[in-house]
C-alpha cells in the first residue's frame, strides 16, 4: 500500500469501527485525505461530527502511522485492501457504502461471487439446500459468498469446500476473532481455500451492530445474492435490500407456505426477487451472469462443467420410489419437505405407530427421510 | 430385686435394623433419670416422656437413681424408638410389675405422655433383624404391626400403650400375634389414564418401552406439549410389583417415615420439584433418611424441567444410577440405600421452550440453546437410553376423536415383556451390559446388517450401540419375540439421541 491516499482510508476505515456509523457517506464528493490533513476540529465541524465522533477523531490522529500498521498487519498474514488500492474489489467499490478498507486473510478469487446466505436457526431442508448450492456454485467455478454464521451461512462455505472450490467468509469482527466458536475448524478451511475478509481491523469483538452492516459487505462484493431460508426479522433480509440498493439479483428458495422459518424468504419471493425453483437453471442464470464479466477457467482451475455433485432439486423426486417394501413406501407418502413429527405422519398414513417408527428408521437409514435435531422428519431431496 | 434389667431393642441404620441392647439399673442414690451410650437429642428426651408415660399409665416410676445404658456404645442412637424398651426396662428393674418374659423378645415403639405407642420408622426392616438376631417375638406399635409381620418367620405383637404391653408381658396374653402377611385386595388402579391422552401415540409408545425394559427416559418438547401430563399417567403402566421388590420398596419407605403400615402396593412414582437440595435428593441429613432417588426404588424418578435442577443435586444422580444404590457418608458411619430407579426426565429443547416448534418461532440463540442443553452433564446424558420429542398438538389433531387405548391393556404387554426378561436373566433389560448383552441381543441375518449399517450412517458411539441393543431387546419382549427382528431393531433407532444434543 503507498500513497497518503491509501493511508486516509484505512484512518477512516478505524474511525469508523470506533463511530459506528458510516463517514463514507458524509464525505460526499470531498477528498478522503481531508481526514488526516485538516486539523482535526475544524474536519469534525465541517463533517458535522458529534462529540463523541471527534473526541475518536482526536485520539486516533495521534501517532497514526498507516505503514507500521499495514506492516504489522502483514506479518500476522493479513493483508489490507482500501479504496484506493489495485486489489479492493471493483463490485464493492461500485455499491452504495463500501467500506474504506478490507482486512483480508487469504485470497480474494477473480470471476464471480454470488451469497448464500440464510437464517442461523435454519432447518434441515434449508442447510441441506445450502450445502447443495454452495458445492454447485463451487464446481463451477463460482466463489460463495457467505457470513460464517451457523446454519444457512456455514452450509454455504461447507458445500463450497466440499466441491474444492473458492469461498469467502465475511465476518463482523476482526478476522482473527472466530465468532461463533463452534465454526473454528470451518474458520481455519475458509482461510486456506478462500478467505476471510472483514471491514475491522484484527482484534476488533463481534458487537452486535457489525452485523448488518457486514451483511452490506457480503451484497456488495456477490453478482447475485439468494436466501435460501430466512424467518421475518432476518439478517439475510437486510444482505437481500442491500443487494437491491446495489442493483444486484436476489433470488429465494421457495419454502412452504406459512412456515415460519421461510416466511422472509417466501416474502421477498412475493416482492418479486428470482425464484429458484430449479438448480439449473438458476446456475444457467448466475454463470451467465459471470460470463458477460469475463470468466473462464475458475479460480481453483475446474473447468465450469457440468455439476460433479447430486443436484439438490426438492422437485424431482419420483412420486413413490422403486424397491421399497409396501410398509415403508406407505409411510414415505406421509413425509413430505417440511419436517414433522412420527405422530403426524402416523396420523396421515393411518399406520400403526409400531410400524411407523421402525419404517421411519428404515427410511432414514436408505436415505430418503432426514431427522433433525428436534426429531422431525423430512424427506430428502435425494436418496 | 433385681437391680439390672436388659431389654432387647433395635435401632435403623440405613435402611437396616441392628440390635441395641437396653440396659437398666435402677440404685440407691440420689434419685435422677440419666440415658449414657451415644443418645442424640431425641433419645435424651426420652427422659420426660418415660417418666410421665409410665405414671400416666398407673404405674410408679421408682424415686432412685435411674441409669440407662444404651448398648452398643459406639453406634449413634436416634429417635423415639427406645422408650418403650426403656420404660419396660425401668419397670422391671424397680421391681414395681414382674416381667418374666423379656429375654428373646425384641421391643420397640415411641410413648405419648398418656402411656399411648406412636409407630416407628423401619418397622420391617427391624422384624428381620430381630429374626436373624434369634429373637422369637417382636413387640411394637400397633400400627406398625402389618408390615413387620410382612417379613415372616417371628411373632409380631401389636400393641396399643405402656400398659398393654407390660400385662402381656406379664400374663402372657391379652394380645394375639399379628396374622401372616396376606394380600389386601386388588392393586388399586392408577388414577390417571393414557386413554385421557389425545395423540402423542410416539410418547406413550416410547413410554411402554421405557416401562417394559426400566429404561431412563428425555421428553424434550415445547411447554404445553403434554409431557408432564404423559409423564403422571407412567404409574399405570408400570409392571407390578414382586413380593421380594414389594419388601424391598417398604423397607425405604419406612425407614423414611412414609408407609401406611402395610407392604408398598405400586410401584413409587416420585416427582420432585426442581428446587430440590442433594440432600434430598440423594438422602442424608443429620439423622440420615432415604431421599428421592431411593424412595424411587424399584419405581420411577420423574425430573420435571430436567435442565433447571443444580447440576450438582444432578451429579448425584451418577452413582445411583450406575450402581443401583447410593452411599451416603457421615463422620459417624457410611450407609448405603438402594436406589434402582428407572429415570424419566422432562424438559424444554431450548430456553424459551420452542425451538422445533411447528408453529411459533424460537426466540433463543444457537449459543444460548447450546448453552441450555450443556447443563446437563454428559455422563448423565450417557445413562439415557430413550430420547423422545415431544411435539404440541395442533387444535384440530387434539379434536381428533379416536380413543386412546387405555393404561390397562399397555400395562398387560408391559408386564408380560417384563416377565420375559426376569425369565431370561432375572434382571430388567435396562441392567443389560457385557456379556449378558451379548448374549441376549445377539443379532441374526437382516438384521445384523441393517446394525452395522446404521452404525456407519448414524455415526454411533459403543455406548450408543449398546443402548440401542437394549432398546432393541425390550422392542423384541413387547413383541414376544425370541430374537431380535429388522423392526424391533429400527423401531429402536427411532429412541436415540438426536445430533448436537446435550453436549
Amino acid at each position: 500500500m503507498a500513497g497518503r491516499e491509501s493511508a486516509a482510508y484505512l484512518f477512516l476505515s478505524l474511525l469508523q469501527a470506533k463511530t459506528g456509523g458510516s463517514l463514507s457517506n458524509r464525505l460526499a464528493g470531498r477528498d478522503v485525505r481531508a481526514v488526516l490533513e485538516r486539523p482535526a476540529d475544524e474536519f469534525a465541524r465541517e463533517m458535522n461530527l458529534t462529540e463523541r465522533a471527534a473526541r475518536a477523531l482526536a485520539e486516533l490522529r495521534e501517532g497514526f502511522d498507516a505503514c507500521a500498521l499495514v506492516e504489522r498487519l502483514a506479518l500476522k498474514g493479513v493483508r489490507v485492501l482500501t479504496r484506493a488500492d489495485e486489489g479492493y474489489p471493483a463490485r464493492l467499490d461500485a455499491a452504495p457504502d463500501p467500506p474504506p478498507a478490507l482486512f483480508v486473510d487469504g485470497r480474494l478469487p477473480e470471476g464471480g461471487f454470488v451469497a448464500l446466505v440464510g437464517s442461523r436457526k435454519a432447518t434441515r431442508a434449508g442447510v441441506e439446500t445450502a450445502c447443495g448450492l454452495g458445492r454447485e456454485l463451487a464446481a463451477r467455478g463460482v466463489c460463495v459468498v457467505s457470513g460464517l454464521a451457523l446454519g444457512v451461512d456455514a452450509a454455504a462455505h461447507e458445500g463450497a469446500l466440499a466441491a474444492g472450490g473458492a469461498t469467502v467468509g465475511v465476518l463482523g469482527c476482526g478476522i482473527d476473532v472466530v465468532y461463533p466458536r463452534s465454526n473454528r475448524e470451518l474458520f481455519r478451511r475458509v482461510e486456506a481455500q478462500g478467505a476471510l475478509v472483514s471491514e475491522y481491523s484484527p482484534g476488533e469483538p463481534p458487537l452486535a451492530w457489525r452485523f448488518p452492516a457486514r451483511n452490506r459487505i457480503i451484497a456488495g462484493l456477490s453478482d447475485a445474492v439468494v436466501v435460501v431460508e430466512a424467518p421475518e426479522k432476518s439478517g439475510a433480509l437486510i444482505t437481500a435490500r442491500h443487494a437491491l440498493d446495489a442493483g444486484r439479483d436476489v433470488w429465494a428458495v421457495p419454502g412452504p407456505p406459512g412456515s415460519p422459518e421461510c416466511r422472509g424468504s417466501n416474502r421477498l419471493l412475493a416482492d418479486g426477487a428470482g425464484v429458484l425453483w430449479d438448480v439449473p437453471e438458476f446456475l444457467e442464470a448466475v454463470t451467465d451472469h459471470r460470463g458477460e464479466e469475463g470468466g473462464g477457467l475458475s479460480p481453483t482451475g475446474l473447468p465450469t462443467g457440468p455439476p460433479t455433485g447430486p443436484v439438490v432439486n426438492q422437485h424431482e423426486i419420483p412420486e413413490t420410489p422403486v424397491g421399497l417394501p409396501e410398509g415403508e413406501a406407505e409411510v414415505l407418502r406421509g413425509v413430505d419437505f417440511r419436517a414433522v413429527g412420527a405422530d403426524v405422519v402416523a396420523g396421515r398414513t393411518g399406520v400403526e405407530m409400531r410400524a411407523v417408527l421402525s419404517s421411519l428408521a428404515m427410511l432414514e437409514l436408505k436415505g430418503y427421510v432426514a431427522r433433525d435435531a428436534a426429531g422431525n422428519f423430512s424427506r430428502r431431496s435425494a436418496p | 430385686m433385681m437391680s439390672v434389667c436388659r431389654v432387647r431393642s433395635l435401632s435403623l441404620f440405613g435402611i437396616d435394623a441392628l440390635p441395641v441392647e437396653v440396659e437398666v439399673d435402677v440404685s440407691a442414690g440420689l434419685p435422677g433419670f440419666s440415658i449414657v451410650g451415644l443418645p442424640d437429642a431425641a433419645v435424651q428426651e426420652a427422659r420426660e416422656r418415660v417418666r410421665v408415660a409410665i405414671s400416666n399409665s398407673g404405674y410408679k416410676f421408682p424415686t432412685k437413681k435411674v441409669i440407662v445404658n444404651l448398648a452398643p456404645a459406639n453406634l449413634r442412637k436416634e429417635g423415639a424408638a427406645f422408650d418403650l424398651p426403656m420404660a419396660l426396662g425401668i419397670l422391671a428393674a424397680s421391681g414395681g410389675v414382674p416381667l418374666s418374659r423379656l429375654e428373646d423378645v425384641g421391643v420397640v415403639g415411641e410413648l405419648s405422655l398418656d402411656g399411648g405407642l406412636r409407630g416407628v420408622r423401619g418397622a420391617l426392616s427391624m422384624a428381620e433383624a430381630a429374626r436373624l438376631g434369634g429373637l422369637r417375638r417382636l413387640i411394637l406399635p400397633k400400627k406398625n404391626a402389618r408390615e413387620a409381620a410382612a417379613s415372616g418367620g417371628i411373632e409380631v405383637y401389636g400393641v396399643g400403650g405402656l400398659r398393654e404391653a407390660v400385662e402381656f408381658l406379664a400374663s402372657g396374653n391379652g394380645v394375639e400375634p399379628a396374622g401372616p402377611w396376606s394380600e389386601d385386595g386388588e392393586e388399586p388402579a392408577a388414577v390417571e389414564d393414557f386413554a385421557d391422552v389425545t395423540g402423542q401415540g410416539y410418547a406413550k409408545r416410547a413410554l411402554e418401552v421405557a416401562a417394559a425394559g426400566g429404561h431412563n427416559v428425555v421428553m424434550s418438547g415445547p411447554p404445553g406439549s403434554g409431557k408432564t401430563m404423559l409423564a403422571r399417567r407412567m404409574p399405570g403402566i408400570l409392571p407390578p410389583l414382586g413380593l421380594g421388590e414389594r419388601i424391598e420398596v417398604t423397607k425405604v419407605h419406612s425407614a423414611g417415615g412414609e408407609t401406611n403400615g402395610s407392604l408398598v402396593r405400586s410401584r413409587p412414582f416420585r416427582a420432585p420439584h426442581h428446587t430440590i437440595s442433594t440432600a434430598g435428593l440423594a438422602g442424608g441429613g443429620s439423622n440420615p433418611r432415604p431421599g428421592e432417588v431411593s424412595l424411587a426404588h424399584h419405581g420411577v424418578l420423574f425430573l420435571d424441567e430436567f435442565p433447571e435442577f443444580g447440576r450438582r443435586t444432578l451429579e448425584v444422580l451418577r452413582q445411583p444410577l450406575e450402581d443401583g444404590y447410593v452411599t451416603i457418608s457421615r463422620v459417624a458411619a457410611t450407609l448405603s440405600y438402594p436406589a434402582r430407579v428407572t429415570l424419566l426426565c422432562s424438559m424444554n429443547p431450548c430456553p424459551c421452550g420452542y425451538a422445533g416448534d411447528s408453529r411459533r418461532a424460537c426466540r433463543c440463540t444457537p449459543g444460548q440453546i447450546e448453552r441450555y442443553q450443556g447443563r446437563i452433564s454428559g455422563p448423565l446424558i450417557d445413562r439415557m437410553d430413550l430420547f423422545v420429542d415431544v411435539p404440541r398438538l395442533s387444535r384440530d389433531e387434539l379434536r381428533d376423536g379416536t380413543p386412546a387405548e387405555p393404561s390397562r391393556l399397555v400395562r398387560e404387554r408391559v408386564t408380560l415383556a417384563r416377565r420375559a426378561q426376569v425369565g431370561r436373566q432375572s434382571s430388567p433389560n435396562c441392567a443389560l451390559s457385557g456379556r449378558l448383552l451379548r448374549a441376549a441381543c445377539g443379532l441374526k441375518g437382516d438384521a445384523e446388517a441393517l446394525f452395522a449399517r446404521a452404525i456407519d450412517r448414524m455415526g454411533l458411539s459403543g455406548r450408543g450401540h449398546d443402548r440401542v441393543l437394549r432398546v432393541a431387546r425390550t422392542v423384541a419382549d413387547l413383541s414376544g419375540e425370541e430374537d431380535i427382528a429388522v423392526e424391533h431393531l429400527a423401531e429402536a433407532l427411532n429412541y436415540r439421541r438426536s445430533y448436537g444434543f446435550g453436549r
